[in-house]
């Protein structure tokens, strides 16, 4: 059995408005790439782990084969994985155990989600199911509006303010605009996030992240393969997972995500590091009170002092943990099963040394952190070089 | 009748109960008789895997823990044009998340006082509310 295993390659489809593919297409133009980097075939496959979050926002049931054989890898092992926005990293994780368990040796992680086909209130429609559909949905709870009660939460418990929310779009903003992958290159001004429409008070516009179309592949290795195909490979150390309570209603506490505590605290001890080893990191930012809230729960500041870490540009490059400089779910876009994987493709790049202009010099340890729905689901993953 | 302003669940022995005794502006959970959890909403079955849970009626008064204003509904609530929904803890600790009516959303405060109330929303459909106490009434 394989001691440690590696990322051999990587690959990420542009994301934004996609309709010019289909989920296939899109599904390919991640996974071309990965193949490219990895210098392998795709016969060197030896099994496939799809993730798609939403077989409506797909319009076709069960799309893993589809994405599967479309790719090329022929009659091997093939399924799908599925836990909502952390879909993306639930299939690193169900491809990191085929290849730790020595099922398969090599493992190609495709994650992909067409969501723009769908107008905006029927992708919030879509979404909204996936709450407790007996007694949150059926009162008109949308996911916005569950994080914007998280964000009242924290604001009277902690003093967050409203700017403090913006400003982690800007700092967000400011790093998608160096993304070529991501949906919206643009840089915004604070006050443009302040003037910003109201979707669920206290949240605006520009504290939710985008419905998108994208895809991203990783190509996960034994040791042993990893060190014949590659002579930079990653290493996934240490995973860590947790879930928390259908209801938000039942939750302990609404400033913080339980799960991504738990999940931080098993990943941290697999690896065998603190929060403050962490040298980059891509947290879930589905709302910016969502990253407030990572920064706290992951440990890189205190609870509470969220709101203060990106006042102080903490979570900039040259603060104590640079965090999402790839533009995050808020301007990379959120095609709900690519997430995850294109989390674990943006460390990989910084631990390469491979991001440009957004590079965090002399990365060694990455994380990743992946919420699923409204912190029912949580996986961090980290890395090293 | 069917709980919710929206539902796309059937209507099951359970629910038929809750909503029953919701018309008569009694709110009740299930208690689990084997190990004493106790839940509101109700469920048939206990967390410690019991399915011997019994009825009890919760408390209807109790304060704001969080709230929040939806501009942009679903599209299954597009006839409603923007709504508050809020997180209560009740008086007996259990938390409950509806919509608050009676108030302004620039009045609401965390820590408000209110009550629970049901309200007919169609022929076919019921929902609880949350309803600021009245000042008498604190």
């Amino acid at each position: 059995m394989t001691e440690k295993v590696g990322i051999v390659g990587i690959g990420h489809a542009k994301f934004g408005k996609r309709t010019d593919v289909t989920l296939r297409e899109l599904a390919h133009e991640a996974v071309t790439p990965a193949l490219v980097d990895a210098e392998i075939n795709v016969k060197d496959i030896d099994a496939s782990v799809i993730g798609v979050t939403s077989e409506e926002f797909a319009a076709q049931v069960s799309p893993a084969i589809l994405v599967h054989d479309y790719v090329g890898i022929g009659n091997k092992p093939v399924f799908r994985v599925e836990a909502a926005c952390a879909t993306g990293s639930a299939a690193v994780r169900a491809g990191w155990s085929l290849v730790k368990s020595g099922l398969a040796d090599v493992v190609l992680v495709v994650g992909v989600e067409t969501m723009t086909h769908l107008g905006t209130p029927e992708a919030t429609e879509v979404i909204a199911r996936a709450g407790d559909t007996r007694w949150e949905y059926p009162f008109g709870a949308t996911f916005p509006s569950y994080y914007a009660l998280m964000a009242i939460a924290h604001m009277h418990k902690y003093g967050t303010t409203r700017e403090q929310l913006s400003m982690v779009s800007v700092k967000n903003h400011m790093y998608g605009a160096m993304n070529p992958y991501a949906h919206i290159q643009k840089t915004i001004t604070l006050e443009e996030t302040m003037k910003s429409a109201m979707i669920c008070h206290p949240l605006n516009l520009y504290d939710c992240c985008l419905i998108s179309d994208g895809a991203a592949a990783v190509i996960l290795a034994s040791e042993e393969k990893a060190k014949r195909f590659s002579d930079t490979p990653v290493w996934l150390v240490g995973l860590g997972a947790a879930s928390d309570t259908m209801m938000i209603s039942e939750r302990e506490n609404l400033t913080e995500l339980k799960a991504t505590k738990t999940a931080a605290e098993r990943a941290y001890r697999m690896a065998g590091i603190t929060s403050s080893d962490v040298d980059v990191a891509v947290v879930h930012d589905c709302f910016t009170i969502a990253e407030i809230m990572a920064y706290e729960d992951l440990g890189f500041c205190k609870k509470g002092e969220g709101g203060k870490f990106i006042e102080e540009k903490q979570s900039y490059i040259g603060g104590k943990t640079p965090i999402n400089v790839d533009g995050g779910l808020k301007s990379k876009g959120h095609p709900l099963g690519a997430t995850g994987v294109s989390m674990t493709v943006e460390i990989t790049k910084q631990l390469r040394d491979e991001a440009g202009k957004r590079q965090v010099k002399g990365a060694e340890i990455g994380l990743s952190h992946n919420v699923g729905e409204a912190g029912q689901y949580c996986f961090v993953h980290v890395y090293s070089r | 009748m069917i709980l919710g302003y929206v539902s796309c669940l059937p209507e099951t022995k359970l629910m038929a109960k809750f909503v029953e005794e919701l018309k008569n502006e009694r709110l009740m959970g299930t208690r689990c008789r084997k190990c004493g959890a106790k839940y509101l909403p109700p469920r048939a079955h206990c967390k410690c895997g019991s399915a011997d849970v019994e009825w009890f009626e919760a408390s209807r008064q109790g304060k704001i823990l969080t709230y929040t204003s939806v501009g942009f509904p679903p599209q299954s609530m597009s006839k409603h044009k923007s709504y508050i929904v809020a997180i209560a803890e009740l008086q007996d600790g259990s938390k409950l998340l509806a919509q608050l009516t009676g108030v302004s959303l620039k009045m609401l405060r965390v820590g408000m006082p209110v009550q629970v109330v049901s309200r007919p929303v169609s022929t076919d459909k019921i929902v609880y509310e949350l309803k600021p106490m009245d000042v008498m009434e604190i």
